[in-house]
């Protein structure tokens, strides 16, 4: 066997060198990554009416700091992420603890912590640390052990713990989102159908019971979600602005720096999350189905990547990112369109702001290490010839 | 990514992502429970990418039909889209307490154009201007050159401006239902509804305050106010204004028995169609935002509390013979008596020594506690958003207490007033001030501060002053008035008492037997006349406007004049009692006149 073939002694160990690693990088990958950021500093320029100040200039610094930490990421073992998956979770979890507390001294909701640059949200960043650690979980489980219920308790305490956290802050739209993306782990790891079908019916049997739990606000959204017209210029408003806007740019839009819903402030925020309603308008459904169809590229290769990894480890955590990503893609998108409710989701790579970009961009890292070290054989726990 | 294979696929099984491989392939077979795990894994790995799919499929259906399908329906630029959303229902109306409409709401028509579809602007315009003379030539022209496909060329035509525009026939020009407020009565109410924007929501008053209601309920809001005693009121400010060259009037009217307010006069005012465009003088609301020094009206205040504390009577005598001194201030009376002076004397000649003896018997935190509990400390409690909170001394020495005892060195607005000085004479039911019709006054809404006997004393005093004292000029024949004056040097720009800049006030009461309404009117920096011989003291000015507000209402609130002279006389023997002592000169220590300072 050569040295450099299929399931080489020398690549299963992982034994490669730098040069090597950044050699078996998906480079496309990042330039459809880049892609997708351009757009985004296209329309952060557009949003601050055609001035780079104060949101493009920014947020390109944070994309090529994130560029120069995707790399990073993915020159890193994928053992030794393993190793470090839980001690991660652990720290995370202790942010997400602090600010809570934190919070609460200083009488209100605070979910970020200030570190100069950006504003560093825990609620973000768990959505990295669940993915790794339930994958490093359902690693060291057989499928028969994951047919028992005694091992889910672990991972399910993993997903809840967090949720609680984030439902107190309170963040209804991060915590669903957690739920969500663990809950495709949990499908994905071979827990029995009939397990999800039972929760699906015991969170559908619980809504009369929650309903009054949730905060007035929240209330308001979920009834405004289901009749806008019910308070056109309160909760009600961002939709039906939305719907305008998006209405009114057509096939191919009004024309870059020309969106008259945007730049006449009838969208309030349009440099965060109601930025693809901006995109669509001025750049017309052409230009809406463009960037979702980069989005389906970058997804696509999230699949073939958890495809084409040979571990458990690898594949579990390709396919988390890729849900974590596709669920920022969907849930930001189906809400500008009224399809879901509004949730405070940003458009990865287009919306203004440090976290999410960190968060998407620590994301990719992980899943181009997951491609850099598909063949890397790992052992039921983690070791390196134990398998 | 790598290639996609090639050739033969006859195989048993391969790992996940093997097919996809360019490699040489390792033949690995896999059997039983490791077989099964990875088949599920594949299994699932599909399912979860089919659900991305098809909710990508959703979003992409979803913004075909956002995006062309409405848009093919060509429905214009996004006013139109907005427009299909129902009509909202009109701002209800406001009304007066008798049903009368103070505010309402009309339709009308915005007229727009869509400046692409316009064949020759200067044609157009030309003809437009035909019709509605009002519009700038200039102005209109490039608005139609604009190639924009929404402009407004002017908002809320009339039906018949609308009909004469569309026999025009100019393409390219829309209207847009629009809806206007309008307010009958002009700029009576100014202060009370405040005004909207041109978007119909409240900015300022009442539709301001009720702004969520009026556009949400389809009932009217029922007003407190009486559109005749209003006009009767702002009339003969407005008269009283010109007449003594004032800079602004205040005016309140307010049913003693239930706390409402049935006029609330600041002058000068505006006229509420302007939306609020006139300068923030106009705009300023005197009754509700204005603090003033009310100057000797405290004195009642004063009085009522210590009679109802018990620390004095009624023929407790005071010596005010010479000034009196207090920390390095001398407190001097304006009329002097220079002599002894019964409770009902110092209300009579306005002492300000009797008035801060008395209240240095109480105590400091008697007078804090009962202004407290009138209400002058605390924030107005009213419907309006132009609501001031009271000034007064953060530190309470026992100079403030004196000259709070005489109503300076304390602000309150002119509603503070009207209403506490309800509470003093309805038999001493503080009622929160209101401008809604209210009906029932609710137990919540209503506390006793002083005894039915105490206010009867107060009723008494109030009489005293416009049948003996200061407010001569305020008594109306039949209607029983009685009431108290209050003069107060304005502060000038250095802070210091200006002794030409003064501002007065009457607050009075009627009928006094069995007090009905209670009307305050304030003036600011009235002039001396020559038939006032000078004098600008609230007994010149406001006290005789007071009287002819009186003269006025009184028969629209049904009011029936009397004959009799219902106030019992017995108060005149004090006035006589309190001459003779001063005539003794006495020191009265323990001779039964009480009042402990008249012995020092």
């Amino acid at each position: 066997m050569t040295d450099t073939g299929f399931l080489a002694a020398r690549l299963r160990r992982g034994n490669m060198t730098l040069a090597e690693k950044l050699w078996q990088m998906s480079w496309s990958l990042v330039f459809w990554l880049c892609a997708i950021a351009t757009i985004g500093f296209f329309m952060l320029y557009s949003a601050a009416n055609a001035s780079l100040d104060p949101w493009t200039t920014r947020q390109a610094m944070r994309f090529g700091l994130g560029l120069v930490m995707l790399l990073t990421i993915a020159m890193i073992d994928i053992r030794l992420i393993m190793r470090y998956a839980y001690p991660f979770y652990a720290i995370v979890l202790a942010l997400l603890v602090f600010v809570e507390v934190r919070g609460v001294v200083g009488g209100g909701a605070q979910r970020w912590i200030d570190l100069g640059m950006i504003n560093l949200q825990p609620s973000e960043l768990i959505k990295v640390a669940l993915v790794l650690a339930l994958a490093r979980y359902f690693h060291s489980l057989s499928l028969e052990d994951t047919g028992r219920p005694v091992f889910l308790i672990v991972p399910l305490l993993m997903v809840f713990v967090p949720v609680m956290l984030i439902l107190r802050q309170p963040d209804l739209g991060t915590s669903l989102m957690v739920i969500m993306g663990a809950g495709v782990l949990f499908f994905m790891s071979g827990v029995r159908l009939w397990k999800f079908i039972t929760l699906i019916i015991t969170m559908l049997a619980a809504i009369p019971v929650a309903w009054p739990m949730l905060a007035e606000y929240q209330k308001n959204r979920v009834l405004t979600f289901i009749n806008p017209e019910r308070d056109p210029l309160g909760a009600g408003y961002h939709i039906l602005q939305s719907k305008i806007a998006l209405g009114s740019g057509g096939l191919f839009g009004k024309g870059f720096l020309q969106g008259t819903q945007s730049h006449l402030n009838f969208l309030p925020e349009q440099q965060t999350d109601f930025i693809f309603t901006m995109l669509a308008e001025e750049m017309g459904l052409v230009g809406g189905v463009t960037l979702i169809g980069l989005y389906v590229i970058v997804l696509i290769y999230g699949f073939a990547i958890a495809l084409r990894c040979r571990h458990q480890f690898g594949r579990l955590v390709a396919i988390g990112v890729t849900t974590t990503f596709f669920l920022y893609v969907f849930i930001n998108v189906a809400m500008v369109m009224g399809l879901i409710p509004v949730v405070g989701v940003p458009l990865p790579l287009i919306s203004y702001g440090g976290t999410a970009l960190l968060t998407i961009m620590i994301c990719m890292g992980l899943l181009m290490s997951v491609y850099v070290h598909r063949d890397v054989q790992i052992g039921v726990r983690g070791g390196y010839d134990d398998g | 990514m790598k290639v996609w294979p090639k050739g033969n696929r006859n195989i048993d099984f391969v790992y996940p992502g093997e097919d996809i491989q360019s490699a040489p392939k390792a033949r690995v077979t896999l059997v039983g429970e490791t077989q099964r795990a990875v088949e599920i894994g594949r299994a699932r790995l599909m399912v979860t990418a089919g659900l991305f799919t098809f909710a990508f499929l959703s979003i992409s259906v979803r913004l075909v039909d956002l995006m062309v399908l409405n848009g093919a329906l060509d429905t214009g630029p996004t006013y139109n889209a907005a427009n299909n959303q129902p009509a909202p229902t009109f701002r209800s109306d406001i009304v007066d307490r008798e049903g009368r409409t103070i505010a309402t709401t009309l339709p009308t028509a915005n007229l727009y154009a869509n400046a692409t579809e316009i064949i020759d602007a200067t044609v157009a315009a030309e003809a437009l201007i035909s019709v509605l003379p009002g519009l700038d030539r200039a102005d209109l022209t490039r608005r139609l050159e604009s190639n924009q496909r929404f402009v407004y060329l002017r908002r809320h035509l009339t039906p018949s401006e609308q009909i004469a525009v569309n026999t025009l026939g100019i393409p390219g020009l829309y209207f847009e239902e629009s809806e206007r407020r309008i307010y009958p009565y002009g700029p009576l109410y100014s202060h009370v509804v405040g005004a909207t924007d041109p978007d119909n929501r409240g900015i300022a008053g009442l539709e301001l305050t009720f702004d969520k209601t009026l556009s949400q309920r389809p009932a009217a809001l029922e007003l407190s106010l009486d559109s005749g005693v209003q006009n009767a009121v702002r009339e003969t400010l407005q008269a009283a204004m010109d007449r003594f060259k004032a800079t602004g009037a205040a005016g309140v009217v307010m049913d003693a028995r239930t706390g409402e307010i049935l006029s609330l006069v600041s002058l000068p005012d505006f006229d509420p169609k302007d939306n609020g465009r006139a300068d923030t003088d106009r705009q300023f609301n005197r009754a509700t935002l204005g603090l003033y020094e009310m100057g000797s009206t405290f004195k009642l205040f004063t009085a009522a509390m210590a009679l109802e504390l018990g620390v004095i009577a009624m023929d407790s005598v005071y010596d005010a013979r010479t000034p009196l001194t207090v920390a390095r201030y001398t407190i001097d009376d304006y009329h002097a008596e220079k002599r002894w002076l019964t409770v009902p004397e110092i209300l009579i000649h306005s002492s300000n020594i009797g008035a801060a003896k008395i209240a240095l018997d109480a105590g400091t935190p008697a007078q804090q506690n009962f202004l407290h509990q009138l209400g002058l400390l605390s924030p107005l409690d009213l419907e309006l958003p132009e609501i001031a909170s009271p000034m007064f001394p953060a530190v309470w020495r026992e100079i403030n207490t004196v000259t709070i005892s005489y109503g300076h060195g304390i602000a309150v607005t002119p509603v503070h007033v009207a209403s506490a000085i309800s509470a003093m004479v309805n038999g001493g039911i503080l009622n929160r001030p209101t401008l809604l019709r209210r009906d029932i006054v609710h137990d919540e809404d209503r506390t006793r501060v002083i005894s039915e006997a105490t206010s009867k004393q107060v009723r008494s005093l109030m009489r005293l002053v416009v049948t003996e004292g200061s407010g001569k000029q305020a008594e109306v024949r039949g209607y029983v008035v009685g009431g108290k004056t209050g003069s107060a040097e304005k502060l000038d720009s250095a802070g210091e008492y200006s002794e030409t800049q003064i501002r007065t006030s009457f607050v009075a009461a009627f009928p006094m037997h069995a007090p009905r309404y209670v009307v305050l009117v304030l003036l600011d920096e009235p002039k001396g006349l020559k038939e006032t011989f000078n004098y600008t003291t609230a007994g010149w000015n406001a006290a005789p406007t007071v009287g002819r507000i009186v003269a006025e209402i009184a028969p629209m609130l049904g009011v029936y004049p009397t004959t009799k002279q219902p106030m019992a006389p017995e108060l005149g023997t004090l006035i006589e009692a309190s001459a003779r002592i001063s005539e003794m000169a006495l020191a009265p220590a323990g001779t039964g006149f009480g009042g402990d300072r008249a012995a020092e």
